[in-house]
Parts: structure tokens; C-alpha cells; sequence
């Protein structure tokens, strides 16, 4: 994102950081001494340094006069005057910077916004992404901006748990193939040995052409099962809700299976 | 007050619900203590790990609604492994056993099972209402056993849970004679629905107010359960595209004008923006609008459906500015991001929240997130809504200073905690220096739970927090540079508080260990998924940065039921 003046910089040595971290604000040229002086350690009296400060005068506020609250007893709190004004800070600089965010990639968890939410968010912009496509007559090309993840749970036959994958890392079905026998291969194995197969890794392959022991599924956002690899990758990861890897040979019950259940709900 | 009979005493204590209050009054003395314990009907329990089913029998063997929680809130994002615990089974395995006539049971962030509900729907004859919050774990099978077995079920009400649905035919399960449902909210099932099953019960249940749709309930399906449901006080709307079918429309505006006691709308999950008119004759009445799952409705469609809704008082959108000229009643709001990548032309500002705080004086909690924002206009909203209860604010870019000044946000949320004197809970966001925990200590008396991610400098913007605010309950942190120092400084404090989350900060096991020797009364988990290399290997162990730290203060000891990740010290 830009804007984030951190992804700038290279991952600072813990020596220089106290300097650097001056750049790290936008307008360092006025606002540097302001800094340097806002992280002093202070034991003046309230008001002291404010025509220095000209930035924070912007921020006069009448709730100096409301200020009631006592300083408490405990060192941290030795506040002259607990005045509530930018001039009387007393944090000084910190013996040592700890996190460092350079690249605002990705963090896990962040924005604090549920996984449900970001799914919403990233298939109402693939929809859109998908109308433009269709005007410009672009066929498969694909246009997309860089979206945060979109998890979907994914179960194979015969493994207990599930696990969730992330459609946004992969553009083609190839890639989510690989994906697939990533995360299943040493589950299916260790399922097989503990009810006394062989337990040995084999590669899951073939989830796409029909031809392997397993076949790759999806359920899509009309509750409808689907076999994978039938529309571009946009119109599929725009539609899909979660997957579901299948023993081929039950391809055709299942098939089956389904469409007697539709007909009973349709009446 | 000993001079009254017993019964007299229960009497009063009856009109006594909070468990704030109930928690006083059976500290007053031990005759009532012992009343108040016989007459508890509602118990909650804030952390499932401070206490265990037997002590809660023991203590209140006559309640009848329980509340349980279980996961720390963080993971909602992600932040806590798959496994971690939280499970309900032992605790509706330990009141089936009881004689307790459990009619109510609250959970959130809890791990439920198919089994659980089965046994919970076999063992409580008057069971009336399930409430799940956030849970996972079970699918549509055991919601088929609440529905056959719990005949005088009042409420099922599923609020955004993993649940996997079987596509099987739960809905058919509640028996014809099954005529008492109230509220029935299923929004949250991925699946199809059996649509003649779901209108056959809505058909004979003259009790029901409140019913909230999954995505697989169409449009025409819609106008008929209106039409048999008119009594309908809260309605989530499913499926409502725009089929070519207009007859299904108007039949949709005929059932909704019948419907005057509609107060709250939300849903619209697969929403056609321009249907959103037929539900214009009844916005005058609505108090409630939650929009936020509609990715559909954009711009133009929103401000038409707002512009009619002038009593609202909750509401969930993007369309601000018209809500704070429409909507003066307005108590809550939430505005989440649609665009999580930053830019363009639907970017959320300070001015909306400007905006809404200047329209909106009745405003006490909110959920703002956006791209930006200024001190100035943190103070401005400050000043205009001095009421906030609830004050959540999510810059997406960490750090991320004032965008004008480029200075910290410090002075703004400074405002926030200054003015607002019944702030209970606050979730900051942006450049944040330590200064911003000095106000929040010295301003945020009443303030029980605080978010904070990205901020702060040293271990003293810690201290503050834990030296000033005496009412704080949860706090929870990530991304921050407080460490041990901070931790140590005053153990007992967590005694007073549930619990306390820091992930990605700088204590070190060293640290930890040292806080579990002292203070034997907290369980100190930390949570390590991906560590191979266990913890305890010599040489690296004191200084060793601990990832995911979630303490509680409990009185039961040690949870046996922590998967292999968790280590509890």
C-alpha cells in the first residue's frame, strides 16, 4: 500500500534504529526537533515548550480546564500537572525499538475483520472484475488486484479433518492441484497406516483430468456440486464456497445422490 | 433486612437480574448468600477455563439459563490455532447428570459437536432456547436432534458459525405439533434449505418474531413466508435476486406492507439492489438496519433505502452521510471495509465519522473502519458524542499516522477517553505512541475491555494502561513493544481482570515462567503452532521470545483438555 512510509526502508540493524526512526514520519524536515523534544524525559513545569510545538496547536483543547484527576503515587505517573497538552510528555526514547514492519504485506489476523467478511469483500470485486472482462472481450485474461486471502474449507474422503486453502495464492487449477496434494498427501498417509494400510506418501495426482484415484469437487454459491476445472479460474474462485476432494470412483453415486435430492426439494 | 422471611427476601431478589448486582448482594452476608444462590436463574461465565461445571453446581444448583465463552476474541481473526479448546461436551455432559433444569444455553467461541446437542437436546425436558455465537464444530445433523427432540424449544438462533452443512432435511425434523418457535435465525448455513419444510413451520408458528434466512431462500419463497409470518418483528432477508419473475415481486410488497411490526432488517446476502424498494413502506418503522453482508447494494440504492428509515437506531452500511441527515435516533453503528486494499472511490474518511457524530447525538457505539484519519477530527467527534459506551476504530495501515500533521494519533484518542466517561470499551488503531496510554490510564476509569494492535513504544504504555484503568476486564494485544517489564509489574492485577492476550510482542518465556511462579491463581498459556523446536531445549529459554501469551485468572487450576501447542506454565 502506499502511503506507508516503512516499506521505504530496508530492515534497519538494531543499532541505527534510534536515528532512523526520525525518517519515518512524513515531514521530516519540520517536524524532526519536534520529535526529538517530544521524546525528552520532562520535569517542567506544564506549558513549558508549547510555542515550539506548532503542529500540536492544532490540537488546543478547553479540557484543560476539566483536569481533575490527581497524580497517582507510582514513579510512572510523575506527570507535573497531569496537563493534558502535548508539551508535557515524559515518555523518552526507548532504550530499544523491538518490531519492525517493512513490507506492509499481509499480517495475519489484520484488519481485524472476520474470514466470512473478507470473502464477502473479494467476491463482490471478482464479480465486478468478472463484467469488465466480459465487456472488453479480453476472453480468459485475467485483471486482478492484489486481494487479501480467501480462505474455503477443503475435505477429502476418508480424512477425518479438514483444511482450508487459499484461493487468491493460486491463478490456474494446476496450482491448486499442487496445493491439494500438499496438504493431503501426509493426512491421507497417516490415516491409511492407522487402519492398516500401507502408510507410506504417495503423490495425489490426477484430481483434475478424472484419471487419478481421487477427483477434485466444489460446492458453489448455489449449494450445487460441481466437478472443478470446467470455467476460467476468476469465474470459478468467484463462485466457489468450499471443496471437496472425492474418490473418483464415486463420482457417478454421487452424481446420482445429489440430483434425487434436488428433485425432492424443488416439489 | 433478617427480619423478613426468606421467601420475602427471594422475592426481591428476583427483580434484581444483572449479574453485577447479584454478585453484590451475595456479598452482603451469608444468609444472603445462601438465598441469592438458591434463586440464581442466569449465570454466565465470561472464560469456560476460570471454573468448572462442579463448582458451578455447587454453587447455583437451581439456574436455568447459562452463558458460556470460550475462545480469547482475537480468535475471530485468526489468531488462535485450530484445536485450542473451548470445548462445551464436558459441560453439558456435567448438567445432563445433574437435576439442574437447564432451559437456556449461550455460547460463544465454543467448540459444539453433533453429540453435545444431542445430549443437551435428550437431557433438559424444558429446554427453550439455543443461542450460538461464533461456535463450530457440528453440522445440520445435530440441529436435526434440537429440532425432533426439544419439544418446547422457543428460540434456535445461529449467529455466524462454521457449521457444516449436510444439506440434510433438519428443518423437517420439528414435528407437526411443534408450535412454539420464536426466533429462528439459520442466515449462517452454506447450503440449500428445504424450502416446503421451512414454510410449513413458519405456517404454524403464530408465536414466531424473529427469523433470519440463509442465502438459499429465494425471492418467491420469501413473499409466502411474509405472507404466512406478518406478525414478523425481525426479518433477515436471504436470496433476493431479481428473478424475471415480477409477480413474485409484487407479491413480496403485498406481504411486506402487511407486516407493521417489522422494527429490524438485515441479511441480503445475494441481494439485487433495485428490489430493495418493495421494503420502502416499512423503513418509517425500522430501528435496525444491518446491511453489512449485502456486498451487492451500493451507492444510490442505499441512500433511497435510508432516506426512508428515520427511526433507525442500529445500523451496518457504507452509505454515511445520509444516514447522519436521515437517521437521529441513531445508537449504533457499524461501517465495515469493502475495499480491504486501500483507495478508491468508495474509500471510508474522518469525515463520514465526522459526519455521523455531528447527525447522530444519541451515537454510543461504534465500529469505524477506514483509510485514514486526523486528530482533529477525532476530537471533533469528541465533542460532539460524549456519550460513547463503545468506541472501536480500525485504520487498515498499521501505523499509520495522522494523514494532514503526520503526527501520532495520540491527542485524538486522548480526546476520546477524555470525554467520554462511560467508554467501556475502546479499540485504537494508527501511529500510536505511549503518550496515548498515559490518557487512556489517567480518562478511561469505567473502561473494561481494550484493543490494541501496532503501538506504543515502550513497556510504560503498558503500565499505564494497568496502573490507571481499574475497571479493565480483557485486554488484548498484538504487534506491540511491551515485554516482560511490563508484564511483572503488578501480578495481582490480573486477579482482577478475565484475561489478557499479547501476541507478537517482546515477552520472553523467561518473563512468563517468572509470572506463573507468582502468581499460581492464573493459568499462562502460550500457544505455539509452529514451534518444532520445544521451548524447553536449555540455552535459549529464558531469552526465547514467546509468540501468543493468553493468560486467565482461574480457580480451578490447569485445563486438561490443551492440545499439544498449548503449554501452560
Amino acid at each position: 500500500m502506499e502511503g506507508c512510509p516503512r516499506s521505504r526502508e530496508t530492515c534497519p540493524k538494531l543499532l541505527d534504529l534510534i536515528p532512523q526512526e526520525r525518517k519515518w514520519y512524513h515531514n521530516e524536515e519540520k517536524n524532526n526537533s519536534d520529535q526529538e523534544k517530544k521524546l525528552e524525559l520532562r520535569l517542567a513545569p506544564p506549558g513549558g515548550d508549547e510555542e515550539d510545538l506548532s503542529a500540536m496547536k492544532k490540537t488546543n483543547l478547553d479540557t484543560r480546564n476539566n483536569i481533575k484527576k490527581e497524580a497517582e503515587d507510582k514513579p510512572i505517573f510523575n506527570l507535573s500537572g497531569n496537563h493534558f497538552s502535548p508539551s508535557n510528555k515524559t515518555t523518552y526514547a526507548p532504550p530499544h525499538i523491538s518490531h519492525k514492519r517493512t513490507a506492509p504485506g499481509p499480517v495475519v489476523g489484520w484488519p481485524p475483520v472476520r474470514s466470512f467478511r473478507k470473502n464477502l469483500a473479494s467476491s463482490s470485486s471478482s464479480k465486478l472484475g468478472n463484467d469488465q472482462i466480459n465487456k472488453s472481450g479480453e476472453g480468459e485474461k485475467q485483471v486482478e488486484p492484489k486481494r487479501d486471502g480467501m480462505f474455503v474449507k477443503i475435505n477429502m474422503d476418508s480424512v477425518p479433518i479438514g483444511r482450508k486453502v487459499d484461493l487468491n495464492a493460486y491463478s490456474t487449477y494446476e496450482q491448486l492441484s499442487f496445493a491439494v496434494d500438499k496438504l493431503f498427501r501426509g493426512l491421507l498417509a497417516a490415516q491409511r497406516d492407522a487402519s492398516g494400510g500401507e502408510g507410506e506418501e504417495k503423490p495425489i495426482i490426477g484430481l483434475l483430468n478424472g484419471k487419478g484415484e481421487f477427483t477434485l469437487t466444489y460446492e458453489d454459491n448455489e449449494g450445487d456440486k460441481m466437478l472443478v476445472g470446467d470455467v476460467p479460474w476468476q469465474m470459478f474462485v468467484s463462485s466457489v464456497k468450499r471443496l471437496r476432494v472425492i474418490k473418483s470412483s464415486e463420482i457417478s453415486s454421487a452424481l446420482k445422490f445429489g440430483c434425487s435430492k434436488q428433485e425432492k426439494m424443488r416439489n | 433486612m433478617n427480619y423478613f422471611p426468606d421467601e420475602v427476601i427471594e422475592h426481591v431478589f428476583d427483580f434484581v437480574t444483572s449479574h453485577k448486582d447479584r454478585h453484590s448482594i451475595s456479598l452482603v452476608c451469608k444468609s444472603w448468600f445462601k438465598i441469592e444462590r438458591y434463586s440464581r436463574q442466569n449465570v454466565f461465565i465470561g472464560n469456560c477455563y476460570a471454573i468448572n461445571p462442579e463448582r458451578l453446581l455447587r454453587r447455583f444448583p437451581c439456574f436455568k439459563s447459562l452463558t458460556l465463552k470460550g475462545k480469547p476474541h482475537f480468535a475471530d481473526f485468526n489468531l488462535v490455532p485450530h484445536g485450542w479448546g473451548g470445548f462445551v461436551q464436558p459441560w453439558i455432559e456435567a448438567l445432563a447428570r445433574s437435576r439442574v433444569g437447564l432451559e437456556e444455553l449461550r455460547l460463544k467461541r465454543m467448540v459444539v459437536t453433533d453429540e453435545s446437542l444431542e445430549l443437551l437436546s435428550r437431557s433438559f425436558v424444558n429446554f427453550k432456547s439455543l443461542v450460538l455465537v461464533s461456535c463450530e464444530g457440528f453440522s445440520t445433523d445435530g440441529l436435526a436432534s434440537i429440532a425432533s427432540n426439544c419439544r418446547h424449544l422457543q428460540d434456535l438462533d445461529l449467529q455466524e458459525n462454521e457449521i457444516d452443512d449436510h444439506r440434510g432435511q433438519w428443518l423437517s425434523c420439528f414435528p407437526e405439533t411443534y408450535t412454539s418457535l420464536v426466533t429462528l435465525n439459520f442466515a449462517c448455513l452454506e447450503g440449500e434449505t428445504n424450502l416446503v419444510a421451512l414454510e410449513r413451520l413458519v405456517a404454524r408458528s403464530p408465536n414466531l418474531r424473529s427469523l433470519k434466512l440463509n442465502r438459499a431462500v429465494p425471492l418467491d419463497a420469501l413473499a409466502r413466508l411474509m405472507a404466512c409470518a406478518p406478525q414478523i418483528v425481525d426479518l433477515g432477508v436471504g436470496s433476493y435476486e431479481d428473478e424475471q419473475d415480477s409477480e413474485s415481486c409484487l407479491k413480496l410488497q403485498a406481504a411486506i406492507r402487511k407486516c407493521t411490526s417489522l422494527r429490524s432488517l438485515s441479511g441480503f446476502l445475494e441481494a439485487a439492489p433495485h428490489c430493495l424498494s418493495a421494503f420502502h413502506p416499512v423503513c418509517h418503522n425500522l430501528t435496525s438496519l444491518n446491511l453489512s453482508y449485502a456486498a451487492e447494494i451500493h451507492g444510490s440504492h442505499l441512500i433511497k433505502l435510508i432516506e426512508h428509515c428515520k427511526k433507525l437506531q442500529r445500523i451496518g452500511d457504507k452509505g454515511l452521510e445520509v444516514v447522519a441527515s436521515t437517521c437521529k435516533e441513531l445508537q449504533e453503528l457499524r461501517v465495515f471495509p469493502t475495499d480491504l486494499q486501500g483507495g478508491g472511490n468508495t474509500a471510508v474518511t474522518e469525515d463520514g465519522l465526522v459526519a455521523i457524530s455531528a447527525g447522530c447525538p444519541k451515537l454510543h457505539s461504534i465500529l469505524y473502519f477506514c483509510q485514514q484519519m486526523t486528530n482533529a477530527a477525532l476530537i471533533t467527534v469528541a465533542k460532539n458524542c460524549p456519550n460513547f459506551i463503545r468506541f472501536r476504530l480500525c485504520i487498515l495501515e498499521p501505523h499509520k499516522p495522522d494523514h494532514v500533521t503526520s503526527q501520532p494519533l495520540d491527542e485524538g484518542f486522548g480526546a476520546i477517553v477524555q470525554a467520554c466517561k462511560n467508554l467501556k470499551r475502546l479499540s485504537v488503531s494508527g501511529l500510536l505512541t505511549d503518550q496515548v496510554f498515559l490518557y487512556i490510564g489517567m480518562y478511561a476509569t469505567e473502561l473494561e475491555m481494550l484493543s490494541i494492535a501496532f503501538a506504543g513504544d515502550t513497556d510504560k504504555g503498558m503500565l499505564y494502561v494497568l496502573n490507571g484503568c481499574k475497571k479493565m476486564r480483557k485486554l488484548e494485544i498484538r504487534d506491540s513493544p511491551f515485554g516482560d517489564a511490563a508484564l511483572l509489574a503488578d501480578v495481582n492485577k490480573y486477579e482482577t481482570m478475565r484475561s489478557l492476550w499479547m501476541s507478537s510482542c517482546e515477552v520472553t518465556l523467561g518473563g512468563c515462567k517468572r509470572l506463573a511462579r507468582k502468581a499460581p491463581w492464573l493459568n499462562v498459556e502460550i500457544i505455539n503452532e509452529n514451534d518444532n523446536n520445544r521451548m524447553e531445549e536449555n540455552g535459549y529459554e529464558g531469552r526465547q521470545k514467546v509468540d501468543k501469551l493468553y493468560l486467565y485468572r482461574t480457580v480451578v487450576g490447569t485445563r486438561v483438555d490443551a492440545p499439544p501447542f498449548v503449554w501452560i506454565l
